[in-house]
């Protein structure tokens, strides 16, 4: 502060204001933090504490009850698959962990699956001339602007025709063939310079190796984006999960913890505890990829 | 686009041909989902919209009944004006904000900047059932946190207030969430697009007695058009399609004040069964989006 | 970066060989269907002959018939006697059970039996012609009230009745006994001495210091049946006519019931919660009653209550009438004569054999729909709640356009909130909702 003084007025405003807006985002950061806490501790809570009238910011008692009751509840194979005519069925364990496991499971199949089709699909729409071209990006953008719940009904049939209702494919499919990667990418590979694709086939690569060699590795930062995307859309997709799953094994950690609610009554405690759960796993890939993340989007959207 | 091919001879024809083979077989793995499991259901959904389909009973053509009922519903007039009150509040607010937080984050340090990142990030990460339980919490009117802070600790608010009951105040607390869980992803685009500007253009501008205001809007601004642009155009479509956060907390209450149209869509096709009404409102709603990205899109162009 | 890819990929090979099911094969059902537990049940012969056949049971969470540990033990008397009939059970919740359930249907995948009250199985998916007629397996001593309301208009039993509760009001006994206010009720009987008395237990709770007393929740269809109750008994009017055609609540008597409840002090008008909501705020000391109550309330609630609950009749100046809550099983017609043989198999071993049928009806926590000896023979909290079930009113919940109905009842009390509290304003109010009701239920007819 002794320094104060001497700076010009101008130069004190902008302190100031780096202060100000420092001490501003500190408070909104708190209020982005404290669901995340409360969720937390309030797992920890007993159900006197958890419905009390007045704020318990600390639980009073840490209890592992509510993980108790979500691990106890309902019970599902760790694995089960038919081979041969045979069912292999696994060992029994909480149907959380299950849960928990068809998830990342989900997530990360319609990750890996979009990532794929969807930098062939935008390379294709960036740099090929074809027909129909203009009409299949015009169908893009209309599929996105489209709510996905007028095309459930007519989903769910599909589903059930291809004996795919009640399982995760029902729910990586339709997330593989939202366009949003597609459009993302496509954004991106348009800054590619076509010079770049064109030398590679002059020099007589083959389409698939201009693919593999030149064009995805210019685009992976923008790969990276999809897939952290998709990742995260596919975890948070309740609806559809909720729509397309109902076996007891083959739902996800959401869904899974709304089917253990009682009639009128919440049970708060094995809500916040899955929660608490659920969010870990997103946390770490979150924190693993940050990097990578961000600079993948950028680029991906300053190209745009 | 694609030009009409005018007088090619044999040769060029076929590198044409070859040109479209390739390109669809790299698109062949996209189509089959996309044509599959979103075109068709959406052709569904516009073939269905002229019907008056319902549950257990063969559906009977009405051409345009659907649509003409939708323009006389007052609920769907209320539903819409919601829905852009939200889009016109949110989508600006999450850019501007994002971009002042991005910016002042990023002037941190590096472990500041990634801590508050990930900080703004959270809501999007937790999962929107929990996150909007505990919003729920914080908005009742008989122990909830705002209350609580409000009259008992800093005295502001002489009785409680049910956020979340009264019409005057249920959209904003509706928009307030949404934005907590909108801003993340701009947040992080903004804090990468700073990173990405040019340098030597700012230190130029710098040299040349801009002062930092200038520098920001004159040089930085620009170069982060692509990101705002794809911002806008995202951040649209979640606001148009917001339906977790008003079937979680208030149903539409009260008195239809935080009715969205995709909340009344869900309302009519799954509770009521009106399945064409339903999905000619999903259609009105898909146009109106497509023309505004459309729109986003020629503008940030033009730029 | 790329080991941690490549984990990861080896990780999701690993996992997805693990947790894809790729075929839906008949599986073996979990390892309790072994016949150790099977004392008791050998009266019905095992009829071991049968093909296999395998159904599902789609159920909402009625009492303990959402806790796993507890239907596997019914399933496993089931299977001792049935060995040929595997039973898939998956649960439901109430906020989005329905979804699941029409989207199924919409999709060919309904289940085989589905376990819920008339207002679905008969009123909704009954009348759309998805059920099965199980008149043939209902068994007798069956309470005729019970059967009736399970029944459709062209006599079809769409729901085989398996228990049913009397939906009451609950008081916190004592908050009400610190405020000298339980003179105004009986606690032997459970009813409230008048209209009058009522209100004043009301004021007399209100001037003892609690600023909320309790509340017309209206913050969505949740629970609604507490408010409609509230309002038809303090009145004597009626919601429906006895035909359940028509809703019949726009009367001048409920207009004038309602605008007392407006007018009177620790009464809200709560537009943001629902039933659910309300019974946390009355669990955790917020409310000093709740209008949303049964048995299976208190037994969920029991390890957060702090006093002593009364479970009470809604107040009423002549005998209260309770509105009921029937739940039983529904089978679903999905052209498969063996699935539906084996569901009709299944809901009859349930519900026949008395001491079987004891074991199906307390897993509800509810009462039984006809008479058995020695059901909750060890239950503390039944007889006190049982108290009530003769209260039980007309079931009017399969009255036509009944989901459109419940919308317009809930966002008729918050435009009520909103009037100025005159009979008038409200009456008005409610004529609005019922006209749109009966225009849902016309569409319907």
């Amino acid at each position: 502060m002794s320094h104060y003084s001497q700076l010009s007025p101008e130069q004190r405003r902008a302190k100031l204001y780096s202060i100000f807006s420092c001490v501003v985002i500190c408070l909104i950061a708190f209020t982005f933090l404290f669901p995340l806490y409360w969720i937390i501790t309030g797992s920890f809570k007993t159900k006197t504490e958890i419905l009390s009238s007045t704020p318990v910011w600390v639980p009073s008692e840490w209890v592992m009850t509510n993980y108790e009751n979500l691990m106890s509840k309902r019970t599902a194979p760790l694995f089960d698959f038919s081979l041969l005519g045979y069912t292999i069925t696994g060992p029994t364990i909480p149907a959380a962990l299950r849960w928990l496991l068809n998830t990342v499971v989900m997530s990360v199949s319609s990750m890996l699956l979009t990532c794929l089709t969807a930098a062939m699909a935008g390379y294709a729409l960036a740099k090929k001339r074809f027909y129909g071209r203009t009409i299949l990006f015009s169908l893009i953008v209309c599929a996105m602007a489209l709510p996905k719940q007028v095309i459930l009904i007519p989903l769910v049939r599909e589903m059930s025709a291809l004996e795919l209702y009640d399982t995760i494919w029902s729910v990586i499919i339709p997330i593989v063939g939202w366009p949003f990667g597609v459009f993302l990418l496509k954004q991106f590979a348009e800054g590619i310079p076509t010079e770049m694709v064109e030398a590679c086939r002059i020099d007589g690569a083959s389409e698939w190796r201009t693919f593999t060699d030149v064009m995805f590795p210019m685009i992976k930062p923008g790969v990276g984006a999809c897939a952290i995307f998709t990742f995260i859309n596919s975890w948070n997709d309740y609806f559809m999960q909720l729509i397309m799953l109902m076996s007891t094994k083959e739902l996800t950690i959401s869904v899974g913890i709304a089917t253990m609610q009682g009639e009128n009554s919440t049970d708060f405690g094995i809500l916040m505890a899955g929660s608490a759960l659920a969010s870990i796993p997103i946390i770490i890939v979150f924190l693993i990829f940050q990097k990578y993340f961000t600079k993948g989007i950028t680029m991906g959207a300053v190209k745009g | 686009m694609v030009k009409t091919p005018v007088q090619y001879n044999k040769k060029q024809r076929r590198l044409v041909m070859q040109e479209n083979v390739a390109a669809y077989a790299f698109l062949l793995p996209f189509l089959i989902f996309f044509v599959g499991f979103v075109l068709y259901p959406m052709f569904m959904c516009v073939y269905t919209s002229f019907f008056d389909a319902t549950m257990g009973r063969e559906d009977i053509f009405v051409g345009l009944k659907n649509y003409q009922d939708l323009f006389q519903d007052e609920v769907f007039w209320i539903a819409l004006r919601n829905t852009l009150v939200i889009v016109v509040v949110s989508v600006p607010i999450t850019c501007i904000f994002s971009l002042w937080v991005a910016s002042a984050i990023s002037k941190m340090p590096v472990a500041a900047t990634s801590a508050f990142r990930c900080i703004f990030y959270l809501p999007v990460v937790t999962g929107s059932v929990a996150v909007t339980m505990v919003w729920k919490w914080m908005f009742n009117n008989y122990y909830g946190i705002f209350n609580y802070l409000g009259k008992d600790v800093l005295g502001i608010l002489d009785k409680n207030i049910n956020w979340l009951g009264d019409e005057k105040y249920a959209l904003w607390c509706i928009i307030l969430i949404l934005l907590t869980t909108s801003v993340g992803q701009p947040i992080v685009l903004y804090v990468s697009a700073l990173d990405n500007v040019d340098k030597s253009l700012v230190e130029a501008a710098e040299v040349d007695g801009a002062t930092p205001k200038q520098a920001f809007w004159k040089i930085k601004w620009p170069q982060m058009m692509p990101t705002t642009l794809y911002i806008l155009v995202i951040t649209t479509i979640n606001s148009f399609q917001c339906f977790a956060l008003i079937q979680l907390l208030t149903s539409g209450g009260p008195k239809n004040s935080t009715m969205t149209i995709m909340y009344y869509i869900y309302y009519s096709a799954f509770k009521l069964y009106k399945y064409g009404y339903g999905n000619a409102m999903g259609v009105i709603l898909a146009i109106i989006i497509a023309i505004l990205s459309a729109l986003q899109f020629k503008a940030g162009q033009e730029k | 970066m790329k080991k941690v890819i490549a984990l990861l990929l080896a990780l999701v090979m690993v996992l997805s060989l693990g947790a894809c099911s790729v075929e839906k094969t008949v599986e073996t059902q979990a390892p309790e269907t072994q016949p150790a537990a099977t004392e008791g049940t050998q009266a019905a012969a095992p009829e071991a002959a049968g093909d296999p056949v395998e159904i599902s049971l789609w159920t909402y969470p009625i009492g303990k018939w959402t806790d796993e540990a507890t239907v596997s033990a019914l399933l496993a008397d089931f299977n001792a006697a049935y060995p040929n009939i595997t039973v898939k059970v998956e649960y439901l919740d109430y906020t989005n059970g329905d979804d699941k359930v029409n989207t199924a249907i919409e999709g060919g995948q309904a289940p085989d039996i589905v376990m819920e009250g008339p207002e679905r199985l008969i009123a909704n998916w009954g009348a759309k012609g998805l059920m099965v007629d199980l008149k043939d397996i209902v068994p007798a001593g069956t309470f005729e009230s019970v059967l009736s309301s399970c029944t459709s208009a062209d006599g079809a039993v769409y729901e085989m009745p398996v228990c049913m509760i009397a939906h009451c009001m609950a008081i916190n006994r004592d908050v009400f006994e610190a405020a000298d206010a339980l003179q105004y009720l009986n606690e032997e009987t459970h009813t409230w001495n008048s209209v009058e008395d009522f209100f004043k237990a009301v004021q007399a709770v209100y001037d003892a210091g609690n600023e909320y007393v309790g509340t017309i929740y209206c913050g969505g269809q949740g629970g609604d049946q507490g408010t409609r109750a509230l309002i038809t008994n303090l009145s004597g009017g009626t919601y429906a006519n006895a035909e359940h055609t028509e809703y019949t609540y726009a009367s001048q008597e409920n207009a004038e019931a309602l605008a007392k409840l407006y007018a009177q002090d620790g009464i809200t008008f709560d537009t943001a919660i629902q039933a659910a909501d309300e019974i946390q705020a009355f669990v955790n000391g917020t409310f000093q009653m709740a209008f949303c109550w049964n048995i299976g309330q208190e037994v969920t609630n029991a390890d957060a209550l702090s006093f002593d609950v009364l479970p009470m009749a809604f107040p009423s100046d002549t005998t209260p009438s309770l509105q009921g809550g029937i739940w039983g099983f529904g089978v679903f017609d999905n052209g498969d004569e063996a699935k539906i043989e084996a569901a009709k198999t299944f809901i009859k071993f349930m519900t026949e054999d008395d001491a079987q049928y004891i074991k199906a009806v307390e897993a509800t926590t509810y009462a039984p729909v006809r008479d058995v000896e020695g059901v909750y023979a060890t239950d503390e909290l039944f007889p006190e709640y049982n108290l009530l079930s003769p209260m039980m009113g007309d079931y009017y919940q399969v009255t036509k356009g009944w989901t459109q109905a419940r919308t317009e009842w809930w966002n008729m009390l918050q435009r009520v909130s909103a009037t100025d509290g005159s009979v008038e304003a409200i009456l008005a109010e409610m004529e609005t909702a019922q006209t749109a009701a009966n225009a849902a239920a016309a569409a319907e007819g």
